[in-house]
């Protein structure tokens, strides 16, 4: 038998923002780091210009320099710290987009992070419904050739998500997947652990967003805060206060009669000075998370709110699957995690769907009642990493070794295997 | 990062973690697997949130090791030695483990340098285990002498069923790896790495390092040693360590460095392919970018345009006379 089967899981989920990655069988993932890396490129520039002579000289540069990089808060801190390191994000919107980047980042994981073999371990990785076959591909030679991983999976985040409910209450593998993140916000309805591809829904607006908007209410109030860390503040503010209000006129009426209670107060050093400063915090608290149900407060280019994209969404899957679909909507992602995100949301999604069935019976005239739509949004403690944990309960099922691609298989038949993953049984 | 660091990462921050908030109960079962099968768990009960249960497995010996215990000889010793009383060993150790540490953590210095220097220390616990039998070797060669009851081949593991040897002697200490890889293209990456380094050795400023030598053949030296644990399909390298590099604080350098060398030409082994796909995927973007420049002009004109044109009535007329 294969060693490596004895040996846990590992399982990496990169998103956007932040890049998830533990040991499969674990409760919690090991590190949540950004996914960021923050690459030395000074030695390249120069490269070209020096004389022919000393090409020892430069071919070491070259060498160091390749070895000269971080990944996640280490490579936040550097860039701030010195100009000889560039930033680059090698994940745009859910999709990879610096291949370079992006195998580095993975090299630090496996290596500095997990501090693993990667010859010992299977790979659990993850992609956006949206991926192409083609970047799967890419990362299944990446993941075969440079790492030598004995097997691979890729799996589907959704799927994953609604993989992470799966423990705590019924086997139950439909549902549509609300995951937003931090750069991509999709809805996804799986049925039966396969995802409707036709159905999935995007929206333009994700956790960016809300940061973006916090940041552009703040500015306009004309907060004290410098303006080189104000989208940092903004973040920070959005983690830590904002929650999600049942209605705006009341939300503003509750502010100003009782500001004392609901204004915040953030304080921070300025970088440059290190002078201290301090700002107030008001409605953005609950206007940020608001541009998920009225989108037109901040932007005008994109109107639907996200409760009618899940209708819609729901609306247009196959219609044997509906009702279910309706019964288990699962949230996902770091940008879900507001206070009563799910109770707003089930609340507009049920009234539109009562909405709609009483328009049907007052269209045949009462002759036929029709059993009431369930609505469910669920959500879980564990929101933030629903998808890893989704994971790493999937890997620790003997099912996940059999269903992986193997370095023998991809020898054999070369990338194209890693375009297509077998959804397994072990996830019914 | 070039070098292996001897503290695991996740440990260290689990311990900091713990310690920042150590009035919070919290239940923490958690496991995982470093390089070389070297397996952790940790546990934390609700009802105990001071007590920190440390388990940690280490590679399955081959048969030419001698495992006291269940632990390499010294480790005991070493383990005492590091973390002193602050530490309580476990006996029997959990279920399919070699050692159970048993850390209160209410008990720490109160001094910020020295706990964290203390944490990090535990979180190297696999240098202080792993390590332990090569720092006797070395604290003998400090001091210029050699263990009496030590054999002439000492066999240390450091990969499950595979082990590195050392050859004692008063004056010097002689190690050797066999070297081996699963992959055809690792092992011909490694051998070229491997005479790099030798090679590198050479270079003026690094006299006082150890010399070091690569043989695509086991060295005389391993006469003794049955065969099939001498099938090595990348060469055996050989290190002469002196007594000034165990020197003081140099000891435990030294230690980290010689047990994780194979862990280590590893990590440097997937660096490189890594290098070489993104150099190789530069060279193909500016040879389509080559390509694109060479198409005629004609071609891109008609790529260019809309495949269909919706003829107006006026341009219909003139085509048809034309």
């Amino acid at each position: 038998m294969d060693p490596s089967t004895s040996r846990p899981a590992v399982v990496i989920d990169n998103g956007s923002g932040y890049s998830k990655m533990g040991f499969a069988g674990n409760v919690e993932p090991c590190f949540i780091v950004p996914t960021v890396v923050a690459i030395n490129e000074s030695f390249l520039n120069q490269s070209r210009t020096s004389s022919k002579g000393n090409w020892v000289a430069q071919h070491n540069a070259g060498v160091m320099a390749d070895l000269d990089f971080f990944i996640g808060d280490d490579a936040l801190s550097k860039s701030r710290s010195s100009s000889t390191y560039n930033l680059s994000y090698p994940i745009r919107h859910g999709q990879v987009e610096n291949w370079d980047a992006m195998e580095r980042f993975w090299q630090q994981c496996i290596f500095n992070y997990l501090r693993c073999d990667p010859e010992d371990h299977y790979f659990l990785l993850t992609e956006s419904p949206l991926t192409s076959p083609e970047s799967r591909e890419y990362t299944g030679e990446i993941m075969f050739e440079t790492f030598n991983v004995p097997g691979l999976y890729i799996a589907v985040n959704s799927v994953l998500a609604l993989a992470a409910g799966y423990t705590t209450s019924k086997c139950e593998m439909t549902g549509v997947v609300v995951d937003v993140g931090d750069g991509a916000a999709h809805v996804v309805p799986v049925a039966d652990g396969y995802v409707i591809g036709s159905s999935i829904k995007s929206i333009p607006i994700s956790g960016k967003d809300v940061t973006l908007f916090v940041q552009q209410l703040m500015r306009e109030r004309g907060e004290n805060v410098p303006p080189e860390d104000s989208f940092e503040v903004a973040r920070k503010v959005k983690e830590m206060y904002c929650y999600t209000s049942s209605d705006i006129v009341k939300e503003f009426n509750k502010h100003d009669k009782e500001p004392a209670k609901y204004i915040k107060h953030w304080r921070g050093i300025k970088p440059k000075t290190g002078a201290p400063y301090s700002c107030d915090i008001g409605y953005e608290r609950f206007l940020g998370p608001e541009i998920f149900f009225n989108p037109e407060i901040y932007s005008s280019d994109f109107t639907t709110p996200l409760p009618v994209v899940i209708d819609k969404c729901i609306q247009s899957a196959p219609i044997d699957t509906r009702r279910s679909l309706y019964k288990n909507i699962v949230l996902s992602g770091g940008s879900t995690m507001f206070k009563d995100f799910h109770r707003r949301l089930q609340r507009d999604i049920k009234k539109i769907v009562d909405a709609r069935v009483l328009l049907s019976e007052a269209r045949l005239n009462g002759e036929i009642k029709s059993q009431p739509v369930e609505v469910n949004v669920l959500s879980h403690p564990i929101q933030r990493f629903a998808v890893w944990f989704g994971g790493s309960v999937l890997a620790s099922t003997p099912e996940f070794f059999t269903a992986c691609h193997t370095k023998a298989e991809y020898e054999e038949y070369g990338a194209s295997i890693c375009r297509t993953n077998p959804v397994f049984k072990g996830m019914y | 990062m070039i070098l292996l660091q001897s503290h695991s990462r996740f440990l260290l921050q689990t311990l900091l973690n713990r310690t920042q908030n150590l009035e919070k109960g919290v239940e923490l079962d958690h496991h995982w697997v470093e390089f070389d099968d070297v397996r952790y768990h940790i546990q934390v009960s609700m009802k105990n949130p001071h007590v920190f249960l440390l388990s940690v497995s280490l590679p399955t010996p081959s048969s030419e090791t001698i495992f006291v215990c269940g632990l390499p000889f010294g480790a005991i010793e070493a383990i005492k030695a590091a973390y002193g009383n602050l530490v309580q060993i476990l006996d029997p150790p959990r279920d399919g483990f070699n050692l159970t540490l048993k850390i209160n953590l209410s008990k720490l210095p109160s001094n910020q340098e020295q706990k964290h220097a203390f944490l990090v220390k535990v979180a190297s616990v696999r240098e202080v285990v792993l390590g332990a039998p090569l720092r006797v070797v070395f604290q003998h060669l400090a001091a210029r002498t050699v263990a009496p009851d030590m054999d002439p081949v000492v066999a240390l593991v450091h990969r499950p069923n595979e082990s590195f040897f050392l050859f004692p002697q008063a004056d010097k200490v002689t190690v050797v790896y066999p070297m081996r890889f699963n992959d055809s293209i690792d092992t011909v990456l490694a051998t070229s790495f491997l005479q790099e380094f030798v090679e590198a050795r050479r270079t003026a400023g690094l006299n006082n390092t150890p010399p070091c030598s690569w043989s695509l053949t086991s060295p005389l030296e391993l006469k003794g040693v049955p065969s099939d644990s001498l099938s090595a399909n990348a060469g055996f390298v050989t290190f002469v360590i002196f007594p000034r590099h165990v020197e003081g604080q140099k000891l435990d350098r030294t230690v980290w460095s010689l047990s994780t060398f194979h862990a280590y030409v590893r990590y440097h082994v997937k660096c490189s392919e890594g290098f070489m796909h993104s150099r190789m995927r530069r060279r193909v973007e500016s040879l389509i970018q080559a390509l694109d420049r060479a198409k005629p002009d004609l071609e891109k004109k008609i790529s260019n345009n809309r495949s269909f044109k919706r003829l107006s009535l006026k341009d219909s007329r003139t085509n048809s006379f034309s």
